[in-house]
């Protein structure tokens, strides 16, 4: 079905009108979110769209990928439901064998019904007002650390305008972190957390302050639960579940080995067997011996886990060399860069499906950066086991990108590269032909890494935290 | 096809070349070094496709390298499927301190043929020549393997510029010949001197482009 809407698409290259086609969509109408990503309609006066465009980062951000997903997810949304098995049954299939998915696919689903039942509570028309005061709070009152800072480094595109300008934007930095930080708390400090209200308050930016950041986006993915009083609790659960991953997958084969031999061992020794004064043979199954072609073998399997081990390993090394945090020879980097290898490889075992891909390291490593900086002690010291959790959840979501089989699927790169380029027509139609027409770019040239990375490699690192405050706190997630 | 020309009027030629091999092998940073002369000791793994240009100059005729880089890993090469599209000119890149990277070379060809749609010139390149206490891969075995596939082959290092210019020029100039031979002799067949009006000769497109010159298989 899936490959049948893709050729269609292609027939139709270059006219992005299917957008709005019900093949992208089961939603019946598309006008209120034309309204809500309609620039000319915002209301900050003579700055225009160009303002969007170049000032505010955010907006520029989250138009493009916040629409994305309202396509893909919809889709997802009815996955979620009972009208369409055939997506969760696909989902399901690509990572078979996978525990911590198949818990994260259920437990997305039970999120979407949630989320849907929430969205089902709004009209559209309120979603869009909300669209538009959250942007203009930015405008008037740009309270978030990341706001005061210019340094926005957008990446300029030949043959259109100017460098980034804020100064029609008038910051006022005043106590207004202070009142935005109590904002954050007294939402967190609530028995049970309105999630809805949080995502609205982090897609402005979360304060940079005493790990804040750490605690709303794992309440954002849903690792924390909203019921504070279960936070403990569950923490516990799932750390000592990552602590059994580890143990499970990532000891080596002769450990394996030797423990098999222990056992065996004992049951010579209970046959009293051990008094002969002769050194035993090692009973080593026919399975299990390195060089057994067997595909069960603990061996062979640690062989084909050997390419992904170094594969991970030459990425790990080249996450942000810049940073002290990820990069160098001091202990604590070293310990970081372990821990995100551990991860990854955790990762690509539950997902034989995908495995580990290049480019993986860039997307764990702001979570990892986040949970391992929090000041709470208790959190830092489980920040691997939060960030493997918080990856598959991340992932979840847009893992399909990863996955080369499905390029050419909708839920793949190449359908989400579409959505992309369509959006950019209507919303920039200059730009767009500029890039289509005049130099011919192929958009997988530029959007391949954008979307593929969550725009981890496009700007510099605070830059990113903030982008993902916005990106993690939309309710459909991140793509 | 003509487009271009017409913008860029001073250019006698454009080249696509592809850097291929397995990641790490120091692809970028050959890149990074011949057209900006820069080497980043841990720079990022790149992933889609970056690419850079790069002029030179043969016979008088400006020549305009454009050069492509892509991510090592198998994933990223279906998604970008252009990446092959239209290449004259390739490096096959290993690092000489991994024997898998050599060991690889050939799938790496095997690719290389199967996805472009000419006849690509190719240099081998072992990279990453400074490493002399961890050499996996003699000079030697290089050699031999590009006699075996009739290649040129060269030893580089980009972190202390070791023919790395070399590397490039080599395989740009061997273009080049390939397709003066073939320009040559396609006048010959063709005496009606068109191609001589319109010098740009662009080797990008599957089929011959609007100036009549010949792109294909030259």
């Amino acid at each position: 079905m899936a490959t049948d809407k893709v050729q269609e698409i292609d027939k139709i290259k270059g006219v992005p009108d299917w957008l709005n086609s019900s093949v992208w969509s089961s939603r019946p109408s598309n006008s209120s979110f034309n309204r809500r990503f309609d620039v000319s309609d915002i209301p900050w006066g003579n700055a225009g769209a160009q303002v969007v465009l170049q000032g505010s980062a955010s907006a520029v951000v989250r138009d493009p990928l916040q629409e994305n997903i309202v396509n893909v997810v919809d889709e997802r949304s009815s996955r979620g439901g009972a009208d369409s098995g055939l997506n969760k049954q696909e989902d399901i299939s690509i990572c078979e064998g996978n525990m911590a998915n198949k818990a994260s696919i259920q437990s997305k689903c039970e999120r979407s019904d949630e989320d849907a039942r929430e969205t089902l509570l709004k009209s559209d028309e309120s979603l869009s007002e909300k669209y538009y005061s959250s942007v203009s709070d930015q405008i008037n009152d740009p309270l978030s650390d990341s706001w005061a800072a210019p340094a926005l480094d957008l990446p300029s595109i030949a043959g259109h305008s100017s460098p980034p300008q804020f100064s029609n934007l008038n910051f006022k930095r005043t106590s207004s972190v202070d009142a935005r930080r109590s904002q954050f708390y007294s939402e967190i400090s609530k028995k049970v957390i309105y999630l809805a209200e949080l995502q609205r308050l982090a897609s402005q930016g979360i304060p940079d302050v005493e790990g804040l950041r750490a605690t709303v986006w794992k309440l954002l993915f849903g690792y924390l639960p909203r019921n504070r009083e279960l936070w403990e609790s569950e923490l516990q659960k799932k750390r000592s579940q990552y602590a059994a991953f580890k143990e499970e997958l990532l000891v080596n084969p002769s450990e394996v080995t030797r423990r098999m031999d222990e056992a065996i061992g004992r049951c010579i020794d209970n046959d009293g067997d051990n008094g002969s004064g002769m050194l035993r043979r090692l009973e080593i199954t026919h399975g299990e011996h390195p060089l057994s072609l067997g595909k069960s073998s603990v061996w062979n399997q640690f062989f084909q886990d050997t390419e992904t081990t170094e594969q991970i390993e030459r990425d790990v090394k080249r996450t942000h060399p810049d940073m002290h945090f990820f990069s160098g020879d001091s202990g604590s980097a070293i310990a970081n860069q372990e821990a995100l290898k551990r991860i990854l490889l955790i990762f690509a075992k539950l997902n034989p499906g995908i495995r580990y891909v290049q480019g993986m390291n860039e997307v764990v490593a702001p979570l990892f950066y986040v949970f391992k900086t929090d000041p709470d002690k208790s959190n830092a010291a489980n920040a691997e086991a939060d960030t493997f959790f918080c990856f598959v959840e991340l992932l979840s979501d847009f893992r399909d990108h990863f996955c080369q089989q499905l390029d050419n699927s909708i839920v793949g790169i190449r359908s989400t590269i579409s959505n992309l380029t369509a959006l950019l027509k209507r919303h920039d139609e200059e730009l767009w032909r500029h890039l289509e027409a005049t130099t011919k770019v192929n958009p997988q040239f530029y959007a391949f890494r954008w979307i593929t990375l969550l725009l981890t490699q496009e700007f510099n690192f605070p830059d990113c935290l903030r982008i993902w405050d916005s990106l993690l706190s939309n309710s459909d997630g991140p793509l | 096809m003509m487009k271009y020309a017409d913008e860029e009027p001073t250019e006698d030629y454009l080249f696509k070349i592809v850097l291929i091999g397995d990641s790490a092998v120091g692809k970028s940073n050959l890149l990074a070094r011949y057209a900006r002369n820069e080497f980043y000791p841990n720079s990022k793994s790149t992933i889609g496709v970056e690419f850079q240009t790069q002029t030179m100059e043969i016979d008088g005729k400006e020549i305009k390298a454009q050069i492509w880089d892509t991510a090592g890993q198998e994933r990223f090469r279906a998604v970008t499927s252009a990446y092959y599209r239209g290449a004259v000119g390739a490096l096959v890149v290993y690092d000489i301190s991994r024997r898998q990277t050599f060991e690889n070379i050939t799938r790496w060809l095997d690719e290389l043929h199967a996805y472009s749609d000419m006849s690509v010139v190719t240099v081998l390149v072992g990279n990453k020549a400074d490493l002399k206490d961890a050499r996996e891969v003699s000079t030697e075995e290089g050699t031999a393997l590009a006699e075996a596939q009739n290649l040129c082959f060269v030893e580089t290092s980009a972190l202390d510029s070791t023919n790395v210019q070399l590397a490039f020029q080599t395989l740009v100039k061997e273009i080049y010949n390939v397709l003066s031979r073939k320009v040559f002799f396609y006048q010959e067949q063709r005496p009606d001197g068109k191609l001589s009006n319109g010098k740009t000769v662009i080797l990008q497109e599957k089929d011959v482009d609007s100036a009549g010159a010949p792109t294909r298989k030259y």
